[in-house]
């Protein structure tokens, strides 16, 4: 019996071969994708699990205060005292507790240099990360010198994995000696999450060499919290993440600076397995379960799809049921039989659905960095899974339609049956549609979106600003008006202004400043930003009040340990925090310092420019105070006249190989700046419109199945229409219009969900598109659109034929 | 009004090739009752889709009110069926999931008749039907008496001049079979030309005329004796 059925399903398949390979293909394209994105969410919360203490690991993080302002949630990252306070008061019960800090120096081998970003770590980092060991041993960063590499580093420095007692520099100045040679870290480790940037462990350095570095005292600070300030705690098996949530919520009372707590909200613990998701957690978007739910839209699609096709299929089997129930059979053994053909379609596209994914994740791999992979040891249970249930789901309806009626009238009355399931295919066809509209609405949206913070970005120069960064070194400062100078004799450049930071660099230097002398509620945060003058005109920021800063002005320009007061440009969003209305009547104003550091008490604003968003990309607006502090300047703008661009950048570079030998030069075009980050919304983006593509496709599909099957049930209506008078185009709208209701009905409940699913994305923005509605609209078009593109076809042939095709066999 | 001269109807398949109409010729005038008579597999059907423009012939002319129209495209072929011809058939050829009133309203839609107008008319046809009373029943809930009496209702609500029915009591029994042919005797009587294939003799003697076919000939065209 059971192989009979299977016999028959095969037979089936074989005699029906369009129908079969549409539906194969359909339910492998919603599986694979459906797989694809669950290896996805399995393999990015799953980083880290082979380091052996993996679930004994904590990384410590804090939860935003509203003074934080940039957009974030929380991060895991703590502040660098709190790890050795931690290590001061619970050494004894917790088993180690490591930072790590990132800097990047120049790191030379002889003349060999390459900008390399060098973790510094507390020696417990390799206690907590039982590294792979190729030389040395866990005690090299036990020496203030010592170092560790990663096999790809030590191969490209040394060209060997056998480097312990070789010497490298940093910054030309200090000398580190490898003291030990590790595996490079596996792909799936938060170290190398392709979520956060330059984390890798390359380079890894004793965090005591920070303090002839960069005068970084061992014991941590309060002030600073970069993106890489990770701290690890490993517990002993018997604490666990609320014992240490209780000690860090104690040490934010107890010794939290008044200060930071307006930045900071709270610490919380977080295992080291969600290290990896980190900075979706960050931004508040839940991405893992987005790709989920997208996943799972996809293949209800795909099941939607089976189900309508399967039961076009199967009517046409009614005379079968009608025999096999005239002798004998009953409902129970038809369901069976028929479910059965269903789980072998499911268990076939399922093969060709695990193929297909077998084939994509090497690119997939490639194009991302990751080395994921389908475990089938791991996997199996969950495929086998999907497959069973997507059978059943889809197949159930089906084969309950075909098999419930009573066999006189399975062999006499076709056409009847067709009608039963109306209701259930017009609304199985409104929520492929849905789902697919709803997705085509996010990807407009998202892309519209994406176009808008492009097009904002073009405020700043982007093709005619080249950019040198790294200058922030003690040994190039004296030599940037030399650089300067001879820069500007260039024939292609037009200007030259150094910075500490430029435009869509991700990077928020903020400071309180008060309306009021001494009145701390007057207190508002503003961004800063060092720039030489000619940093307005590279940028081509307009002047609103007022003057530029001026070098020659004796005010203007910082000193440190002795300016008071200095002259500032605000822009006009620093004036309406300080409640004024006008750039004229901003000039002259003061803000004032509070607090006990430096010498700085005043500033003077004498010029206003425009509000512009500096920061860019998904960033809010800000206020900004721009001051001229000739040190601190990280990066030099050159505005490059359009021309021979690529002969400028060879003198430029030939400029700088005169005037800093020493250093390799590290030059590129604002736009990548900008491209860098707009390349994850980019990314992001086109991962939903291929989701979104593929739901769409298998609507298609469906659609397109089922109005042969629409058309076939309807054939006596329409030659009844055609012999009373029906013209062609009238049978055909007609047909069309049967399948428009649906999707109508659909668009009505998915663009409005899409609407309030995009707000999640767009609040990310500053800058916002004005009215989603249209975009809705075009989505909902576009679904509607494509939807009688496919039927139309079908139903103008129908309604062409001639009606007494229609009529003659009754 | 029907003028069919050397008419013929081929069908062909990949094998083989069947002559449905044989050189036909055939004048039917206005007011004229025709049955149309025969064995299975004769051409009746075929006969009576040219006629009714359902259907164009292999070759041979047809004048419908002395124009040809046997080459005409199927828009051509619509447009003159639903000013002239009504239809009804065996099995009714009701569209079951709309109600009386509505289906015998279907032969105006497709004519440029304004609703309020398109209702009058309907209830017309179906007081001289006798199923006014049924007008918001769906077709399953007749009898198929009732159901071809509301086919001949949809047939003559236009004022069709010319109505074609094919076998239109081979469904019913005795009693409704004659009902159905004393209601087209009585649309004859009041001018319309009918044209009837039928396989009974007693439902042919309500014709005026019979014409027999065999092998897609007429074999003989008789008026009756009145």
């Amino acid at each position: 019996m059971v192989l009979n059925n299977f016999k028959i399903a095969f037979r089936n398949l074989r005699k029906h071969k369009l129908f079969a390979a549409i539906n194969i293909i359909g339910l492998a394209l919603g599986m694979a994708v459906y797989v694809l994105a669950g290896l996805i969410a399995r393999y990015e919360s799953n980083h880290d699990a082979f380091f052996e203490n993996s679930d004994r690991i904590y990384t410590l993080g804090i939860n935003a205060a509203p003074g934080l302002n940039v957009g974030i949630d929380k991060m895991n990252v703590v502040n660098s005292a709190v790890g050795p306070i931690l290590e001061a008061e619970h050494g004894e019960e917790l088993d180690a507790v490591a930072r790590t800090l990132r800097y990047e120096y120049l790191v030379s081998r002889g003349a060999d240099g390459f900008y390399e970003r060098v973790t510094f770590a507390d020696p417990a980092l390799l206690e907590i990360f039982d590294f792979d060991y190729l030389a040395g041993d866990a005690e090299a960063l036990n020496s203030s010198s010592g170092l560790v590499l990663d096999r790809s580093t030590a191969i490209r420095f040394f060209g060997t994995v056998d480097a312990v007692g070789q010497v490298l520099t940093f910054d030309n100045q200090y000398d580190f000696s490898v003291l030990a040679v590790i595996e490079d870290v596996p792909l799936d480790s938060h170290f190398n999450s392709s979520l956060i940037m330059d984390g890798e462990l390359r380079i890894i350095a004793p965090i005591g060499a920070l303090a002839s570095l960069r005068g970084f005292e061992a014991e941590g600070e309060w002030s600073n919290l970069s993106m890489d300030n990770m701290t690890y705690v490993m517990l002993p098996p018997s604490l666990d993440a609320q014992w240490l949530q209780a000690q860090m919520d104690g040490l934010y009372e107890r010794l939290m600076p008044e200060q930071q707590r307006e930045i900071i909200a709270s610490y919380y613990v977080d295992p080291l397995q969600q290290a990896n998701l980190a900075i979706w957690d960050a931004i508040g978007m839940p991405a893992i379960t987005i790709i989920q739910l997208l996943g799972l839209m996809v293949l209800i699609v795909a099941c939607v799809n089976y189900t309508n096709l399967a039961t076009a299929q199967s009517l046409g089997r009614t005379r079968e049921v009608g025999m096999r129930k005239t002798m004998g059979a009953d409902q129970r053994q038809l369901l069976v039989q028929f479910l059965v053909e269903s789980l072998v379609i499911a268990a076939i596209a399922m093969f060709v659905a695990v193929a297909c994914i077998e084939l994509a994740i090497p690119v997939f791999n490639n194009l991302t960095n990751k080395a994921m992979s389908l475990n089938y040891l791991d996997t199996l249970p969950w495929l086998v899974a999907t497959t069973v249930l997507v059978g059943l789901a889809a197949g159930l309806y089906p084969a309950w339609l075909i098999t419930r009626t009573s066999p006189i009238e399975a062999l006499r009355d076709l056409a009847r049956k067709g009608r039963k399931g109306a209701a259930m295919r017009s609304t199985m066809i409104g929520l492929q549609f849905g789902i697919s509209a709803f997705m085509l609405a996010l990807v407009a949206i998202v892309y519209v979106q994406n176009e808008k913070v492009k097009e904002g970005s073009f405020i700043f120069p982007r093709d005619e600003v080249y950019n040198l960064s790294r200058l922030g070194v003690d040994e190039i400062a004296p030599r940037l008006d030399t650089l300067k100078n001879e820069l500007e004799a260039l024939p292609g450049v037009a200007g030259v202004a150094y910075s500490s930071q430029i435009p869509f660099e991700q990077s928020n230097a903020q400071r309180d400043y008060a309306t009021k002398p001494g009145d701390e509620s007057t207190e508002f945060r503003v961004n800063t930003l060092r720039m030489s003058p000619a940093f307005l005109s590279v940028y081509d920021i307009p002047l609103l009040a007022g003057r530029n800063l001026d070098r020659d002005i004796a005010g203007d320009v910082l000193v440190p340990e002795e300016t008071e007061v200095l002259n500032v440009v605000v822009n006009e969003l620093t004036l309406e925090r300080m409640g004024i209305t006008t750039p004229q009547a901003g000039v002259g104003q003061r803000l004032y310092r509070l607090g006990e550091e430096g010498t700085l008490r005043e500033l003077v604003i004498v010029g206003v420019v425009p509000t512009q968003n500096i920061l860019g990309l998904f960033n809010q607006e800000k206020p900004w105070i721009f001051s001229y502090f000739a040190s601190q300047m990280s990066t030099a703008s050159l505005r490059i006249s359009s021309g021979n661009m690529l002969q400028t950048i060879s003198d430029v570079e030939a400029v700088w190989k005169r005037v800093i030998p020493e250093y390799p030069i590290q030059g590129s075009f604002l736009n990548e700046t900008f491209d860098e980050v707009y390349d994850v919304l980019k990314y992001m983006n086109s991962a939903l419109a291929g989701f979104a593509a593929v739901a769409l496709a298998l609507a298609m599909i469906g659609l397109f199945g089922l109005a042969a099957f629409m058309a076939a049930q309807r054939t006596k209506e329409i030659g009844v229409r055609k012999v009373l008078g029906a013209s062609s185009f009238q049978i055909a709208g007609l047909l069309v219009w049967q399948f428009s209701k649906p999707v109508l009905w659909a668009l009505a409940v998915a663009l409005p969900a899409a609407f309030f699913a995009t707000k999640i994305y767009l609040n990310f923005f500053a800058d916002r598109i004005e009215s989603p509605i249209l975009l809705l609209a075009a989505a909902g078009a576009t679904a509607v659109v494509l939807a009688w593109a496919t039927i139309a076809g079908h139903a103008w042939r129908i309604a062409r034929a001639n009606p007494v095709m229609a009529l003659r066999y009754e | 009004m029907l003028k069919l001269h050397d008419l013929y109807k081929i069908y062909r398949t990949d094998e083989v090739e069947t002559v449905a109409l044989n050189g036909v010729n055939i004048e039917i005038d206005q007011g004229d009752f025709v049955a149309i008579m025969g064995p299975s597999g004769c051409g009746k059907s075929t006969l009576l889709n040219i006629i009714g423009l359902l259907d164009n012939p292999s070759s041979g002319d047809y004048f419908f009110f002395d124009e040809n129209v046997a080459g005409y495209n199927e828009s051509k072929r619509s447009d003159i069926r639903k000013r002239n011809i009504g239809f009804i058939f065996q099995s009714f050829n009701l569209i079951d999931e709309l109600n009386v009133a509505e289906n015998i309203e279907l032969a105006l839609l497709y004519q440029k008749i304004p609703a309020a107008e398109r209702r009058r008319r309907v209830n017309e046809a179906m007081d001289r039907m006798g199923i006014g009373h049924r007008a918001k029943h769906m077709p399953g809930q007749l009898s198929g008496g009732q159901q071809q009496r509301v086919a001949v209702a949809r047939a003559v609500v236009v004022n069709q001049s010319l109505i074609l029915a094919d076998e239109p009591t081979g469904n019913l029994d005795s009693a409704h079979g004659q009902e159905v042919m004393e209601l087209l005797r009585s649309l004859n009587n009041e001018g319309t030309t009918i044209v009837m294939v039928t396989h009974s003799a007693t439902h042919a003697d309500y014709a005026k005329r019979t014409v027999n076919l065999f092998d897609g000939h007429v074999v003989t065209d008789a008026m009756r004796a009145a």
